[in-house]
């Protein structure tokens, strides 16, 4: 692989990424604080994901709390965003790491489900509580900064990739990747796969509470329903198996081509956004359940029979 | 004391539509090892078939139980002949991703096809009740009940007694050895979730006599069928309307004693803890 190039072309991209606000329109820089943050998410679900191989559907739970914890800091106690963010972070590393050990001992099925009936507790939990606003949710100052947030979701994108790309060359990376090939296997080589499992999720939730965090700001409003909302953890796995769980750069470039191709129809009706999301996914994982990295890998050397082969492999 | 009788009898009558409601995942889970989550998807389908069959052409709601399942067993059957069977052998996260693809694809559908109203299965005698014991109980939904216990003991008569049914049950527990003794997995695989598929529209319809449909129902329906299905175990049907009658009256209780609004803290809490304490459920299989 010719490195030097491909990291020239990277830095190239996050100049002219870096240098969108002061060129594009106010519409166009909303629409990439979005795609930056599903980013952000997405590169956080690859985490425990893609590289430790649990589905979590818990992620938008680390998103809430980030959102609430931002939130409850700077109207109940008057802090300033930076720390209400930290705060928030802090809460929902915590909440993984408690939870993370006692539900990480399930496998498949079992944790994905469970993580969906934690996001679904936490929602009826925090819709009940005087402190959260209970059904109404909250209101945060206005601040009138897009181009802050814009940067902010991008330094956020960056970050995220950074430590995904350390964890992929990483004895902790090897680990994680062990532990999702064979869990036992794994631990009879002397990996610590509770520790491990623990703390990838715990990373994972931090870069979710803190877009979480950086969301709520920006958008000034939350309320549980949105912000425990199941269907943004599913979005961050839609992006990040079409882009290629596992893989360095897969869950931004999924999240880029898919916010594109949805924000150009959903200017039309929203349902049917709605709906081409859930026909990619059914065609991505019939077709390419590897995701955009393995294809753009493979190609070349499969041409069109590339689809047929997936197909094949993991037919009746 | 009346309060809590009355509290029992209406967990009770819940639990019993919530066993169907779980009973075709439970099957299609044990049996494929896939854990559909367009499960809840195919309740709200069974529900609007049936509502449609209802307010277009007049006919009664438990009479077009019947229609409702067999429209649901055909999709059903197809969906899975055509499309799952292809990813059936590939890692568990992409069949569990699959099914979340056709959920989110028929929610919108619906959306589109039905729009996002409310609506309510709504016969003459919806309103009918009767006092039994001192409790107030609903004909309806006590009409309700019966079905889904009925179709849960027939479901269990069905694969204990029939050819068909011991082929499942083979193919459940070893998919090899069934291949050997000439069954053939891709149509017993079919078959298989379209019976779950028809379960889930008579779940569905049942779903619409006794309370509202409108095309978002189906995650939290999903995830209230997992939770029986954890709670009852993947092996009989017997299972599952145990786990059905427990949720059922622990949401009873729950709203009777905390609040109605801390139901699904309860019933979700208990999936928690459950899985927390059992991680391969309650009476559930140690694979």
């Amino acid at each position: 692989m010719k490195r030097p190039l491909a990291r020239a072309g990277l830095a190239a991209a996050l100049v002219v990424l870096a240098g969108v606000p002061w060129i594009a329109s106010p519409s166009i820089v909303q629409f990439g604080i979005n795609m930056l943050l599903l980013a952000a998410l997405a590169q956080g679900w690859n985490i425990i994901g893609g590289y430790t191989g649990y589905a979590s559907f818990g992620n938008s739970v680390f998103y809430g709390l980030g959102s609430y914890g931002t939130a409850i800091a700077m109207l109940r106690w008057h802090l300033p965003f930076g720390i209400g963010l930290a705060l928030g972070t802090v809460v929902a590393v915590v909440f993984a790491a408690l939870f993370g050990r006692a539900i990480l001992r399930l496998r498949g099925h079992y944790f994905a489900i469970c993580t969906l009936g934690l996001a679904e507790v936490m929602t009826a939990i925090v819709s009940n509580l005087e402190i959260t606003g209970r059904n109404t949710g909250l209101v945060l100052p206005l601040l009138r900064g897009d181009v802050l947030f814009y940067e902010l979701s991008l330094a956020l994108v960056v970050v995220a990739t950074l430590i995904v790309a350390w964890i992929a060359h990483s004895r902790f990376g090897y680990g994680l990747i062990a532990i999702r090939e064979n869990e036992e296997a794994a631990a009879a080589m002397g990996v610590d796969t509770t520790r491990y499992k623990v703390l990838a999720f715990s990373l994972s939730a931090a870069i979710s509470a803190l877009a979480g965090g950086i969301h709520a700001y920006w958008i000034t409003f939350i309320d549980p329903v949105s912000a425990f909302d199941i269907g943004l953890n599913v979005k961050m796995i839609i992006v990040t198996v079409f882009g290629g769980p596992g893989s360095i750069l897969g869950p931004v470039l999924g999240a880029f081509v898919l916010s594109g191709i949805s924000e150009v129809l959903s200017t039309e009706i929203s349902t049917v956004a709605g709906l081409f999301f859930g026909a990619v996914i059914v065609v991505a994982v019939v077709f390419m359940p590897r995701g955009v990295a393995d294809l753009i890998r493979r190609f070349d050397k499969y041409r069109w029979r590339y689809f047929a082969e997936n197909v094949r492999a993991n037919r009746l | 004391m009346d309060l809590l009788w009355q509290g029992l009898v209406n967990g009770i009558l819940l639990g019993g539509l919530y066993s169907l409601m779980a009973l075709g995942l439970a099957l299609v889970w044990g049996v494929l090892n896939i854990v559909n989550l367009a499960h809840g998807a195919f309740i709200m389908l069974g529900g609007y078939a049936c509502y449609y069959m209802f307010s277009g052409l007049g006919i009664d709601p438990f009479v077009a139980l019947p229609a409702t399942m067999a429209a649901l067993f055909v999709f059903g059957y197809l969906l899975q002949r055509h499309l799952i069977n292809l990813v059936i052998r590939a890692p568990m996260f992409n069949t569990l991703l699959l099914t979340f693809g056709i959920d989110v694809v028929l929610t919108y559908s619906a959306q589109i096809a039905f729009s996002a109203d409310f609506r309510t299965i709504n016969p003459s005698y919806a309103g009918a009740h009767f006092t039994w014991l001192g409790a107030t109980i609903p004909l309806v939904r006590l009409i309700a009940c019966a079905i889904a216990i009925a179709l849960t003991l027939l479901l269990w008569l069905f694969l204990a007694r029939t050819r068909l049914g011991r082929a499942i049950r083979a193919t459940a527990q070893n998919l090899v050895a069934a291949r050997l003794y000439g069954v053939e997995p891709r149509s017993i695989y079919a078959l298989t979730f379209g019976i779950g598929a028809a379960l889930a529209g008579g779940a569905g319809a049942l779903y619409g006599v006794v309370s509202q449909l409108n095309p978002y129902i189906g995650v939290s329906l999903t995830a209230k069928s997992f939770v029986i299905a954890i709670i009852g175990g993947l092996e009989s049907p017997l299972g599952v309307i145990a786990g059905g009658l427990i949720l059922g009256l622990v949401e009873s209780m729950t709203s009777l004693y905390v609040g109605a609004t801390y139901t699904d803290v309860a019933s979700f809490g208990i999936l928690v803890l459950v899985l927390v304490v059992r991680p391969t459920g309650l009476f559930g299989r140690t694979t």
